[in-house]
């Protein structure tokens, strides 16, 4: 996509490149936010504050916490304990883009991190590390274009209400493909797959020991923290080990093929 | 008690403070700071442990955080090998994305 636009000049304008680029989340949020709105509506939520808390929140997990915590009728202290251990990942996230986006002004940080979720540091994690050509303006689009989508989902969902339902449990599952093709983009060296493995059955220990998604961030820092552990004694022992080789990929790796997308 | 929309106003903000300090405060500390090396190195690992942790938790684990018997994911479980495959396959996150949905979706009703 990205060497189709550059051999064209000017051909592809940039709304259409960033569409393609985030397309399968808009698509994928369409079912969900209309979910999300249903459920906000059902919970009390008027449009002005669906709208409100999809621009300034836009994280479907939240959300969907925010409708069936006022469903059980939390406390305000409650709802917002919660979502602090919902968002706390958030941080892994900033993390592990700051080394493409150092040097930015103030005011771009500010935007870039209001409209970072999980969704689109997907697309823009999977970008900048095989599209040396895409810019952090370019992510900022592409998170202003799954907001656009989230947004207008959730209104369409608030205003429709109870009328249509929605099972949730199956358009959910249009997340869990979209982080299950994000996995296998990662699976590029044998340590990885270990690591893959390791995160799981930690994924599993955390969340049933810490009854909240604190649980995901306690396994992914450390199942991280040992893959980076592992990395750095098999360097110092054996450089040449096969654990940390490039696998080779029968679909072509990322890097020989910008066409991922389509 | 039912909320009112004052109540729900406040909620929303607090909602967005804490959700905004863990998305800015790693961008604002290395805006203009060089980033260790060994940083670098750990955070290669974040995003297969992070996307793995999410899939685990949107397969095996239920609302209240127990581990769901495995007989009552048989979609869900069908859908994630035919997703691994396709992804693997194609490289296409779209058609993982679809195939995903629509298979998830026709097996919960034949199943």
């Amino acid at each position: 996509m990205a060497n189709k636009a550059g051999h064209s000049g000017e051909a592809v304008p940039q709304w259409r490149k960033i569409l393609d680029i985030s397309l399968p989340v808009d698509l994928s949020y369409i079912p969900i936010g209309l979910a999300c709105g249903i459920l906000l509506h059902a919970s009390g939520f008027n449009i002005w504050m669906t709208i409100l808390v999809s621009i300034m929140v836009f994280s479907g997990g939240a959300q969907f916490l925010i409708a069936s915590l006022l469903a059980t009728n939390s406390s305000l202290y409650t709802v917002v304990l919660m979502m602090f251990f919902l968002e706390l990942r958030y941080a892994l996230l900033g993390s592990s883009l700051s080394k493409h986006l150092q040097g930015k002004s103030l005011g771009f940080t500010a935007l870039f991190a209001a409209s970072m979720n999980d969704e689109n540091y997907a697309i823009n994690y999977l970008k900048f590390s095989t599209d040396k050509k895409f810019t952090p303006k370019d992510a900022l689009q592409v998170e202003h274009t799954t907001l656009l989508f989230w947004t207008v989902s959730n209104i369409i969902g608030s205003v429709i209400g109870s009328s249509i339902s929605i099972d949730l449990t199956v358009v959910h599952f249009a997340l869990t493909a979209l982080f299950i093709y994000m996995i296998i983009m990662q699976l590029k060296e044998k340590l990885l797959f270990v690591i893959c493995l390791l995160a799981g059955v930690l994924a599993v220990f955390f969340l049933m020991i810490t009854k909240s998604t604190l649980g995901l961030v306690i396994s992914t820092l450390v199942a991280s923290f040992i893959g980076f552990l592992i990395e750095n004694t098999i360097r110092k022992h054996n450089p040449k080990s096969s654990w940390i080789k490039q696998l080779r990929n029968p679909g072509g790796s990322p890097k020989e093929d910008d066409d991922i997308y389509e | 008690m039912k909320w009112n929309t004052m109540q729900h106003f406040w909620l929303i903000l607090a909602c967005f403070v804490v959700a905004y300090l863990p998305r800015i405060l790693p961008l604002l500390f290395f805006r203009t700071r060089k980033i260790p090396v060994w940083f670098n190195e750990w955070m290669k690992y974040v995003p297969v442990s992070l996307f793995t942790s999410l899939v685990v938790k949107d397969i095996f684990i239920s609302s209240d955080y127990t581990f769901m018997p495995l007989t009552a994911r048989v979609p869900e479980l069908i859908a994630a090998a035919l997703v691994i495959g396709v992804a693997y396959w194609t490289r296409s996150m779209i058609i993982s994305v679809l195939v995903g949905l629509g298979a998830v979706f026709l097996l919960s009703i034949l199943i």
